[in-house]
């Protein structure tokens, strides 16, 4: 492919590089953050040639090119920009200022909790695997190995607060390891461990705050949140004192006074407040998931992948980890298996239907990474695209989270859904199967029943025909094709045309241009069908057997080919981009008529749908009409 | 097989409007309509077809109407010409 001419498109369709905040590209997309997204057209964006997909999320416009295509894409986009490409990070800054302040910080837990997952992964998958190994071989949980085992197993829960304050503090522009010293404060061994309470005597105490009341010298144990706002505090007073403090004594003080300050707060007052919030949104969550007969798990699994889109999915995996490290089971990861799973089978119920070859490439391996936990693809690629499949994964999901609440399924780490969940959830093995089965039966069900696919109900208007041409259209393998513009002007919807014949769209579905400039083009490689006498009007009928009429003026066959010069005669191919017919707007204009111009698929009836996709400002061979099979 | 000769007296002769009405006129019948003019021939279904056979004002065509219900749809087809063009 033509890496600088996708670019070129890209950035056409993006409404230039003054609509550029910052550009950079991962593995597979161009993200971009653009500053009026009002100037992009996505229908167009997904036209371009190399792209597999555009969707807008976390305040970015992202673009999938693919593993290996999308650097060469990026690298043609800039240059053509004038830009320097920012890194991923500065372009998820950018991102973030723009969004609203919730959201943001439902961004910063989800920075904050995903680079500590394979740390989770590993003390989580290990707890899998003893306790499905202790269950099968009697005597082992006696053993020496299960000893040694088991303590690598719950190291990264029992340190929980410290790995929690790393990341946050990297996070938040702090230093990493005077983050992590808060972290180890909050569940300093001189402090009495959290978990033994419940069986200790008596709590220690001491006053705070020049004896204004007390404060119990319990550790932190299996909290989350706490640690997250006091390092955010530490960060945010070491960043402050690093301005004010001079730089000859800056390496001592500013680490002295922020550690001081912040473990004073934190074990006086961010503690007490955060740990008493954050206990009440778990037990809320825990109540929702514990409402008997799994109706909680519904309600989850049905509006989980609601939230994926919304974005807010991140802080559940602060969610889990304060499960994980308050009752030792995250009852939340099966629901949220249930729904991606339920996604996923929705999608692969798309991939079945479908005639449309793009869509059965996208959609089919959309879907198995879906039931290895990625659902985006599926999520943003197929179903919510389609809708019916999103509504249908939807129901799925609220299956498979009524069974997941049915048996109060628990796993032992976060990070994980779908088929290697069963490494997590060894004591819950078949239950587990349970539930990616019925979200997969009911979702796959519905949207097989449901989804119509816009292919199928073409096949259908079809009426078999024998003629040469219909022939032809059937031998394309595409399913859709792309007219573009054969005038420079301004696109208007056909229905706005002042003639009740093509506004009635009588003679087919199609587009108008207002043109600002006299010459039509041949749009596509195409035989000219028809030249009327007149000149003022040229039928085409292109290569895959689209027959369009484009009619210069209104009422101008009254003209009698004044004011009109053809370049082309009847029978004759043009390519796309020839020059077909020069006409005088003052001339037309003079004798009383208007010049818009109706483009019509006179064929409307051998296609699904007819769609424009231009509005405005439209170049000659910009795209203007999608034809659907 | 059924057919009728008729010269056009509408002055722009069988075009846009009057065209697009007379294709969807013929789609509602069940018989094949094909029509010929300045020695081409057309299937009335096809509208840019139909607009291609340059039929104006004084020009002759000849329509054919073949199908099973050739009888009753010959008539509806010569009123339309009649009324249309």
């Amino acid at each position: 492919m033509d890496y600088r001419k996708s670019a070129e498109e890209v950035l056409k369709y993006i409404g230039g590089s003054s609509n550029i905040v910052s550009a950079a590209h991962c593995a597979t997309r161009l993200r971009l953050v653009i500053a009026d997204n009002a100037k992009c057209s996505k229908e167009n964006l997904e036209q371009v040639d190399g792209v597999k997909g555009v969707f807008e999320a976390a305040g970015q416009l992202q673009i999938i090119f693919g593993t290996g295509i999308v650097n060469k894409v990026f690298e043609e986009f800039i240059s053509l920009a004038g830009i320097t490409g920012g890194s991923k990070e500065d372009v998820k800054q950018a991102a973030a200022a723009k969004q609203p302040l919730p959201k943001r910080m439902i961004k910063t837990l989800g920075d904050i909790f995903v680079p500590i997952i394979p740390a989770i992964v590993a003390s989580g998958l290990l707890m899998g695997l003893l306790e499905g190994l202790s269950n099968a071989i009697p005597g082992l949980s006696d053993s020496a190995a299960y000893t040694i085992f088991h303590l690598f197993s719950n190291a990264a829960f029992v340190f929980l607060p410290i790995l929690i304050a790393i990341s946050a503090a990297k996070t938040f522009g702090g230093n990493m390891f005077l983050g992590a010293v808060v972290g180890m404060i909050m569940i300093h061994p001189d402090l009495m461990n959290a978990w033994s309470v419940a069986g200790a005597e008596s709590v220690p105490t001491a006053p705070v705050w020049f004896g204004l009341y007390d404060i119990n010298l319990v550790g932190y144990q299996g909290h989350v949140i706490p640690v997250v706002i006091a390092v955010w505090f530490m960060s945010f007073i070491e960043k402050k004192l690093h301005k004010i403090v001079p730089e000859i004594i800056d390496l001592f003080v500013t680490p002295l006074v922020s550690v001081a300050v912040t473990g004073y707060l934190t074990l006086t007052i961010i503690g007490p407040v955060f740990s008493t919030l954050e206990n009440w949104v778990l037990s809320g969550a825990k109540a929702l998931i514990a409402v008997p007969l799994g109706i909680g798990g519904m309600l989850i699994g049905a509006v989980y992948a609601p939230t994926v889109v919304a974005g807010v999915h991140h802080m559940y995996n602060a969610l889990e980890a304060g499960l994980l490290s308050e009752s030792g089971v995250n009852t939340w990861m099966p629901i949220a298996t249930a729904a991606n799973v339920a996604q996923g089978a929705a999608c692969l119920a798309v991939a079945f239907k479908t005639k449309n070859k793009k869509t059965k490439s996208v959609s089919l391996p959309a879907a198995l990474s879906a039931y290895l936990g990625i659902t985006e693809p599926a999520i943003f690629g197929v179903n919510v695209r389609y809708g019916r499949p999103f509504i249908a994964g939807c129901i799925g999901g609220a299956a498979g989270g009524l069974v997941a609440g049915l048996f109060q399924i628990g796993a032992s780490a976060y990070g994980i859904t779908g088929l290697f969940g069963f490494l997590i959830t060894t004591d819950f093995a078949i239950q587990y199967a349970l539930v990616m089965i019925t979200a997969t039966v009911v979702a796959f069900a519905i949207t097989m029943a449901i989804f119509k696919d816009p292919e199928a109900v073409a096949v259908k208007s079809d009426v078999p025909d024998t003629s040469e041409k219909n022939e032809a259209t059937e031998s394309a393998s595409a399913s859709e094709m792309i007219i573009t513009s054969p005038l420079n002007g301004t696109a208007i919807p056909l229905t706005e045309v002042p003639d009740e014949t093509f506004a009635g769209e009588i003679l087919g579905k199609g587009i108008a241009i207002e043109p600002s400039e006299g010459t039509v083009y041949a749009p596509c490689d195409a035989d000219v069908t028809t030249l009327f006498p007149t000149n003022h009007a040229i039928g085409l009928t292109t290569e895959d057997g689209v027959e369009l009429l484009i009619h210069i003026g209104i009422d101008t066959v009254q003209l009698d080919g004044k004011g009109y010069k053809a370049f082309v005669a009847e029978g004759e191919h043009v390519s796309k981009g020839q020059r077909l017919i020069d006409f005088d707007t003052r001339v037309i204009e003079e004798a009383g008529y208007k010049t818009v111009t109706p483009i019509i698929v006179t064929n409307t009836d051998d296609y699904a749908d007819i769609e424009a996709l231009a509005s405005g400002d439209t170049g000659a061979l910009d795209n203007i009409l999608r034809v659907i099979r | 097989m059924k057919s009728f000769n008729y010269v056009i007296t509408d002055e722009v002769g069988i075009h846009a409007r009057p065209a697009g009405q007379l294709v969807q006129a013929v789609k509602a019948l069940t018989s094949k309509v094909t029509i010929e003019a300045n020695g081409k021939s057309a299937e009335a279904t096809k509208l840019m077809m139909v607009m291609a056979l340059g039929a104006k004002k004084g020009t002759e065509v000849t329509v054919k109407v073949e199908g099973a219900d050739e009888d009753a749809d010959v008539v509806k087809v010569e009123e339309f010409f009649k009324a249309n063009f």
